[in-house]
């Protein structure tokens, strides 16, 4: 008797966990969140790693995403996630191309997708310094 | 039908309460929930259910073994239920220190941390894997002194249940007796913020005393904004990713580490590494009271 009950139990959940999430969805919950300006990228730069301190920045155009180079050169990936941000330490640009004004960074790990930067004429200056990091 | 208890009575008010705090947000705090993230937590909680009612009788069978050959019998005396919860709160609270200061422990209970999020489904991501990690084994002692099983798994479910509504931000302080005996929604953000100053603090399951008890504890600051989810956060809402992430570095970290210290990425704190190239959280508390201190002067 225990297992059907269980199986009960199981599909009485996923059908309320699919009701819950649909009703996040038509609620607009954590909705297109994105970076807003300079200021608030360079905020979740220093709380992502603690003594991270951001020199330059450059944000991409949409606010999906930002690179943030720190005073010691070490350089981090920011990019949405959900209504959040999750940031990486760039250690190689092997995953980097460039197309015109469009910068895709990606760090080889296969559950933290590329993302495709608009930096506009800075997406260049920003490819050539990525190229000093290892392959 | 099985006969039902505490968590399954608690079911259909956890659901009801997560839809008031999505209205909650929708007034005030549009991004305190996210749908992946919550299909996510969710998904984390009914596989846990799962999988915990798949072995639980076999924890229940080590604490009948353990109540079989018990030193004494407590029985069901009203008294001897109010020390049996908060015995069970008490190893609890080792329970979770442990959870988060071996990495084996850790690999488990990392699920439960992994959300950026802090809203009420998050208190419902729960792990797949606690069977495996043996992390029962700090709960089930008790049944060798004396306390029935049926008592402390009572208790233990409640005090599951009392855990939900600690996991929400609508909620900012409770009355300051409260506050300063009961795990609370300040001290449990607290709990799972990454700030630095937080890292590894307020473990307490009900009873916030363990935490100033044992050196733990950490107040909320209103100036501060919280950061949750992990050091290194998923970046992903793999459900699969979610679950397994950390046992796989435990494996990778394992295979690749010289002999010697193959054991002790089992053992030793998360963030530890052999050759001192990860940081773990006591040395990330300790840069951040060192920038504290001493401040970086700003170049530009």
């Amino acid at each position: 008797m225990a297992v059907p009950f269980l199986a009960i139990q199981l599909g009485a959940s996923v059908g309320l966990i699919l009701a819950v999430t649909w009703l996040a969805h038509k609620l607009a919950l954590g909705n297109d969140v994105r970076l807003r300006d300079d200021a608030e990228a360079r905020a979740l730069a220093e709380a992502a790693i603690c003594g991270f301190h951001p020199r330059e920045l450059a944000l991409d155009r949409a606010g999906i995403a930002a690179l943030v180079r720190g005073a010691d050169g070490r350089v981090m990936l920011l990019r949405r996630h959900g209504a959040q941000f999750a940031a990486r330490l760039l250690d190689s640009h092997a995953n980097t191309r460039l197309d015109r004004n469009f910068l895709t960074i990606g760090t080889g790990e296969r559950f933290y997708a590329p993302v495709t930067l608009d930096l506009g004429d800075q997406a260049q200056v920003w490819a050539a310094s990525l190229r000093r990091l290892a392959n | 039908m099985p006969k039902l208890g505490p968590v399954e009575y608690a079911i259909p008010f956890f659901i009801l309460a997560i839809i008031a705090e999505m209205l909650w947000s929708k007034r005030r705090r549009p991004d305190a929930y996210e749908p992946r993230d919550t299909l996510t937590s969710l998904a984390l909680g009914t596989g846990s259910t799962a999988v915990g009612g798949l072995t639980a009788a076999l924890v229940v069978a080590a604490m009948v073994w353990l109540y079989d050959h018990r030193v004494a019998t407590i029985g069901f005396a009203w008294w001897a239920w109010i020390v049996c919860f908060v015995l069970d709160d008490f190893n609890y609270y080792w329970a979770h220190r442990t959870g988060h200061r071996v990495r084996w422990f850790w690999a488990s209970h990392v699920n439960h941390h992994s959300s950026q999020h802090y809203n009420l489904s998050t208190a419902l991501r729960q792990t797949w894997t606690g069977f495996f990690a043996l992390s029962f084994v700090f709960r089930i002692w008790p049944a060798f002194v004396g306390f029935n099983p049926a008592m402390l798994l009572t208790c233990g479910a409640i005090n599951l249940v009392y855990q939900f509504w600690i996991h929400t931000e609508a909620i900012r302080r409770m009355p300051r007796w409260f506050e300063a005996m009961m795990n609370t929604p300040s001290h449990h953000r607290v709990h799972h913020a990454t700030n630095p100053q937080y890292l590894d603090r307020n473990y307490a399951g009900v009873f916030i005393v363990w935490d100033k008890l044992f050196g733990s504890f950490a107040g909320e600051r209103d100036d501060t904004r919280i950061h949750y989810g992990i050091v290194k956060q998923l970046g992903s809402f793999n459900l699969v990713w979610s679950v397994f992430h950390e046992w796989i570095g435990i494996a990778r970290d394992v295979l690749s580490a010289p002999w010697r210290h193959k054991l002790a990425y089992l053992w030793r704190e998360p963030g530890w590494s052999h050759d001192d190239s990860r940081e773990g959280s006591d040395k990330i508390r300790a840069r951040w009271e060192a920038l504290q201190r001493d401040p970086p002067i700003q170049a530009d």
